[in-house]
């Protein structure tokens, strides 16, 4: 009579433990894809056992417990990416429009061809209901950094005030100065580099 | 005879002047989102949330994403996030992500990107954070840590 008992506890004790391992058992899958402009990048999948690298587009990787290295990456075709991610690919908010802005010469006022942007910035706001501009400033890598860091901030000032006057609510545009450390093209230091002294408007 | 008080005394000048200083430290944001801004909602469809300290808001188009901010949508929501360092994230239905850490400062050197996601599914775009410093994103799931050199990719948590 005891043993009977002591088993169907048993039996009741291990089910229990079988139900609860496999309702642990929650896979984790990542896939690369290609970015917009078709480039294919790399990810690294780690867990306390081991790391894979995926780098071909479309391939995936699966973990299906932390206790254990990560699965071999594997192609993941267009219909099962569609029934697993086909939400979440369709609510991409898409890219934010980005516009470069440059000055004359040790000014802050734009050169003849930026400034017909401007018209194109206040497009790109209505259009996208826009509720969040940066207004970033940069400069190339001549001069010392604390300096150029300063001059991108008065020149990014420059462009906010520029928009305001131009009906932009100054609640949505947010100022940042990067200095020399966000470069359009990387150059040594000391390098003159036009194309790095400018303000970009980033509408999302 | 209070206001001679205030213009006598030491003692209580003094916290007048630390309110007032601490005061121009303030954002112009409420209290509740004192951590910084890191992104905006774009699009979204059904419900979603955003989980800030105590309070849980709705979610909507144009609403500000804070660093710390618990993002949650329900069994037929999903939403589309641009980040300002230009990332983007989807995130699809019953899907569960926090913002850990979010830092797109270059010019002081600091830049970080961490997001966890805990259940649902996601398609992530990297942008500058992963250009400018690769190794600082990186998105946490229950069972591992995903390493990202660029630039689109797709998790799933089950």
């Amino acid at each position: 009579m005891m043993g009977k008992n002591l088993s169907t506890v048993c039996c009741a004790v291990a089910m229990i433990w079988l139900l609860s391992a496999t309702g642990c058992a929650k896979k984790n899958t990542f896939v690369l894809l290609p970015d917009p402009n078709g480039n294919v990048g790399e990810i690294t999948v780690a867990t306390d056992k081991g790391t894979q690298v995926v780098n071909r587009a479309e391939y995936s990787v699966q973990v299906s417990s932390a206790e254990d290295p990560p699965g071999k990456p594997e192609k993941m075709d267009r219909e099962t990416i569609e029934e697993k991610f086909g939400m979440a690919l369709a609510a991409d908010p898409g890219l934010p429009a980005i516009f470069n802005l440059y000055f004359k010469s040790g000014t802050d006022q734009l050169t003849t061809d930026s400034d017909k942007l401007v018209p194109d910035i206040l497009a790109a706001i209505s259009q996208r209901k826009s509720q969040d501009i940066s207004v970033v400033g940069h400069t190339d890598r001549v001069g010392a950094e604390d300096l150029n860091l300063r001059l991108s901030r008065n020149r990014a000032v420059s462009i906010k005030n520029l928009l305001i006057s131009r009906g932009v609510d100054p609640n949505i545009i947010f100022v940042d100065a990067h200095g020399e450390s966000n470069p359009l093209v990387p150059t040594e230091d000391e390098v003159a580099e036009p194309q790095n002294r400018r303000v970009d408007v980033t509408v999302r | 005879m209070q206001g001679r008080k205030i213009l006598n005394g030491g003692t209580t000048m003094k916290p007048a002047i630390l309110f007032f200083t601490l005061f121009l430290f303030l954002p112009a944001s409420p209290l509740w989102a004192m951590e910084p801004e890191a992104g905006v909602i774009k699009n979204i469809t059904g419900n979603a949330t955003i989980g800030r300290g105590e309070q849980t808001l709705p979610a909507a188009e144009g609403v500000k994403i804070h660093t710390k901010d618990i993002l949650e949508t329900s069994a037929k929501g999903s939403m589309g996030i641009i980040f300002r360092d230009d990332s983007t994230l989807s995130m699809g239905p019953e899907t569960r992500i926090v913002i850990d850490d979010f830092m797109f400062s270059p010019g002081t050197g600091k830049l970080s990107f961490v997001t966890k996601i805990s259940k649902g599914t996601a398609a992530y775009l990297s942008g500058k954070i992963g250009k400018l410093s690769p190794g600082a994103t990186r998105v946490e799931t229950p069972l591992a840590v995903l390493g990202i050199r660029g630039t689109r990719f797709l998790v799933e948590v089950e």
